[in-house]
């Protein structure tokens, strides 16, 4: 009864502030609606315009190309982050405060520093310039078509991955060191330890940061708006981005809702896979 | 709204320094009715910085509420560019402030047709405001005959120089496309970026070019036909101009190269104006309110600043000509608990001609209000420029050589169009013929639903 007590001002929160909107995003996605005024029942009609909609199929695909970016470059850095801290004792702390500060401060501080460094006039590329190695030298990241997702991706993952490095740190720290003894007995080099002892031993870790990361990517939008908005011409546009631009450009709320509801669809079969997995009796 | 930019204080003391005596006095004298009702007034404005925001509060704000005894006036700073969402979300949720800014006359017709605004024609008539106000203005505020809106912070397209840098290379303003053209040539051989210019920060400002090119190469009457539906913008008069433009980026002109066009800052494209790595400059008047930020002293440079009427780019095109822009609107919530008291403050914002003059002289371009300025109105703290702008205008647009502004004229969906879609034709995934051919598509659609805003025919203002 007590634990009901200290539960239920949560869940009254949860219904206000979580259950309430959502119903009424799910009502306003049947509707053509511009954000004020009333609302037009239109059906289907926003979702079968989603289908239809060059835009967001090109936003859809950069989305799953940000999710293949961060399922590899932050997974490995961070694993290799880990395993190389945990060979440390001496100022482990340090490195672990280092890689972490990055996922604390507020994305627009982040995104504004790297615009700074990555600025084509007085950024790093003219500063290398200037010592003789031009190779960078006026390249524009945020304003070439070519380079804007990826540009974006990095800085992000600048963020990102200390983080994942001590997920994945605690993980390593809780691998019984017996197991690696006996590795090493069967004459198991680095590699194989690596593949048959640290991953098995971090899988829960790893399945857990592949999830957040897959879901993450879906949902993705301040480091793209801060500094591109989707932009040259929609190189970066990614769903959350065109989302909020149909919402609050565009004035298309009801399109944006089923949208948004759409996205919250894919996520919620991402994680529907993933229990499914676990009930089949995946360690996960 | 994102038309405006911020301001340090200390560059807001050294600007408007020697205004702000003056405008205390005026202030305090307080010529401003004293007819509203009593009670709480909420006003959200748009007004960036330490400086300007720390005036209203002692300029305006006081001398309002020491005019109007009892009303209480409520000042809330939002970001220009939120501004837009946060209203709509607010009105939408019945809340908002009792005085509603938004972004232009097209955007002001949504919340008219949501019935979210109140009418104000018998507060026209209790203050006077037909023969306060340039009356085109107060049109663009009208809707099926009812006034709901009072068009503030008039703008302009202007194009400012380093007359430094043009004193060094002996260079004059461009007054046709032939000059325009070989100036850019001979400063991109000498590695000087013609114009500076960049949508990194705003890449809705890519509306400003399109702006330029449309009545400075096709003309306020092939704008006036379009506008009005008497002719499409599929025209090649129009496609020429995009095409036009399109040139000029890929040739580096605007920014240096396309690339750095998308991604340049404000304050790294006004810092090269200031520098002299730049030389030119198109962008609205309320730059003036910062520009001397990036040279002189301010900016550890020894150089100046000047502007110029941007040139014509075709035979038969106005030497002098204007585009009018409106920066903002200003109506009363329909659920205003003291609607007087909104009316009140602006007609006391809005209305007031000496007193509105010394606010601008004090921040220039923030408190541009529709009214019929002439030489000799403002104070002598104002700089020279600023009031030369002014007054420019308003004589070519009293001889009608005026334009049209795509945030002012358009209606929004349109505008968002050519925002979103102008940033295609510069990577090359669509022609100036299809963006111009989609402008078409979209703008018919905002004419059949009725949301074109009022449009004022040349010669007519």
């Amino acid at each position: 009864m007590l634990a009901w007590v200290f539960m239920l001002p949560l869940v009254v929160v949860n219904l206000l502030v979580i259950l309430g909107p959502s119903v009424a995003t799910i009502y306003y996605s049947f509707t053509e609606w511009s954000g004020i005024g009333p609302a037009e029942f239109v059906g289907l009609q926003n979702y079968r315009d989603i289908l239809a909609d060059g835009d967001f199929y090109v936003a859809m695909w950069h989305n799953v190309l940000w999710t293949i970016i961060f399922l590899t470059v932050p997974i490995s850095m961070g694993l290799f982050g880990a395993f190389l801290l945990s060979q440390i004792t001496r100022f482990q702390m340090f490195f672990r405060v280092a890689y972490f500060i990055p996922y604390v401060v507020a994305s627009v501080v982040n995104a504004a520093l790297w615009q700074n460094i990555l600025d084509p006039d007085r950024g790093i590329g003219s500063a290398m310039a200037a010592v003789g190695i031009p190779f960078l030298d006026g390249v524009s990241f945020f304003g070439s078509e070519r380079l804007a997702l990826p540009s974006v991706a990095f800085v992000n993952n600048w963020a990102w991955w200390g983080f994942v490095v001590l997920l994945f740190l605690t993980a390593l720290q809780s691998v019984d060191a017996q197991l690696y003894e006996a590795a090493k007995i069967d004459g198991a080099g680095r590699w194989q330890q690596f593949l048959n002892v640290t991953l098995p031993g971090i899988r829960p870790t790893l399945v857990f940061v592949v999830l957040l990361t897959i879901i993450n990517s879906l949902l993705v939008f301040d480091y793209v708006y801060i500094i591109t908005r989707g932009g040259p011409a929609g190189a970066s546009e990614v769903v959350g981005t065109l989302m909020y631009k149909e919402a609050f450009e565009r004035f298309e709320a009801g399109y944006a809702a089923a949208m948004g509801l759409g996205l919250s669809f894919v996520s919620g079969l991402i994680v529907l896979v993933f229990i499914f997995l676990r009930r089949r009796g995946w360690e996960v | 709204m994102r038309r405006t930019r911020g301001f340090s204080r200390k560059k807001f003391l050294k600007l408007g320094g020697a205004g702000l005596a003056g405008a205390t006095l005026l202030g305090v004298a307080g010529c401003g009715g004293g007819e509203g009702g009593s009670g709480q007034v909420t006003y959200w404005s748009d007004l960036e910085g330490s400086g300007p925001q720390d005036y209203f509060k002692q300029h305006i704000e006081k001398p309002f509420e020491k005019a109007n005894q009892g009303t209480d006036l409520k000042v809330t700073f939002q970001p220009p560019t939120e501004m837009d969402r946060l209203v709509r979300t607010a009105l939408q949720g019945g809340e908002g402030p009792d005085i509603v800014m938004t972004p232009g006359p097209a955007y002001a017709q949504e919340y008219i047709d949501a019935n979210l605004f109140a009418e104000l024609d018998e507060y026209a008539g209790q203050y006077g405001w037909d023969n306060k106000m340039l009356g085109w203005a107060l049109d663009l505020g009208r809707y099926e005959n009812s006034l709901y809106a009072i068009p503030y912070q008039l703008q302009t397209m202007l194009l400012y120089y380093n007359v430094s840098l043009f004193e060094e290379m002996d260079m004059e303003p461009p007054t046709s496309r032939d000059e325009l053209e070989g100036m850019a040539e001979e400063l991109m051989g000498q590695n000087i970026v013609p114009f500076a210019a960049g949508i990194g920060d705003d890449p809705a400002a890519i509306e400003w070019f399109p702006t330029v090119f449309w009545n400075h190469y096709s003309g306020p009457d092939a704008l006036y036909q379009a506008l009005t539906g008497e002719t499409t913008f599929s025209d090649p008069i129009f496609v020429e101009a995009i095409e036009l433009f399109n040139t000029y980026v890929q040739n580096g002109w605007f920014g240096g190269s396309r690339e750095q066009f998308f991604s340049n800052s404000f304050a790294a494209l006004h810092a090269d104006l200031g520098d002299g790595k730049a030389s030119m400059n198109v962008e609205g008047s309320w730059f003036l309110a910062t520009i001397g930020e990036y040279f002189g002293q301010a900016a550890n440079n020894d150089n100046d600043w000047e502007w110029a009427p941007l040139p014509p780019l075709r035979d038969g095109i106005p030497p002098e000509l204007y585009e009018l822009g409106i920066g903002s609107t200003l109506s009363v919530n329909r659920r205003a608990q003291n609607a007087d008291g909104a009316a009140a403050f602006i007609d006391y914002l809005v209305a007031g001609k000496e007193r509105v003059a010394e606010w601008m002289a004090a921040v220039p371009s923030a408190f541009n209000a529709p009214l019929p300025f002439e030489e000799g109105d403002f104070p002598s703290s104002m700089d020279d420029r600023v009031e030369r702008q002014l007054v420019s205008l308003s004589q070519a647009t009293g001889q009608g050589n005026f334009g049209y502004t795509a945030w002012t004229f358009w209606p929004s969906k349109s505008d968002v169009y050519i925002q979103e879609e102008m940033q295609k034709v510069l990577t090359g995934d669509i022609t100036a013929a299809e963006f111009c051919s989609g402008l078409d598509e979209v703008f018919t659609q905002d004419r059949k639903e009725g949301a074109v805003p009022k449009i004022i025919e040349p010669g007519s203002a």
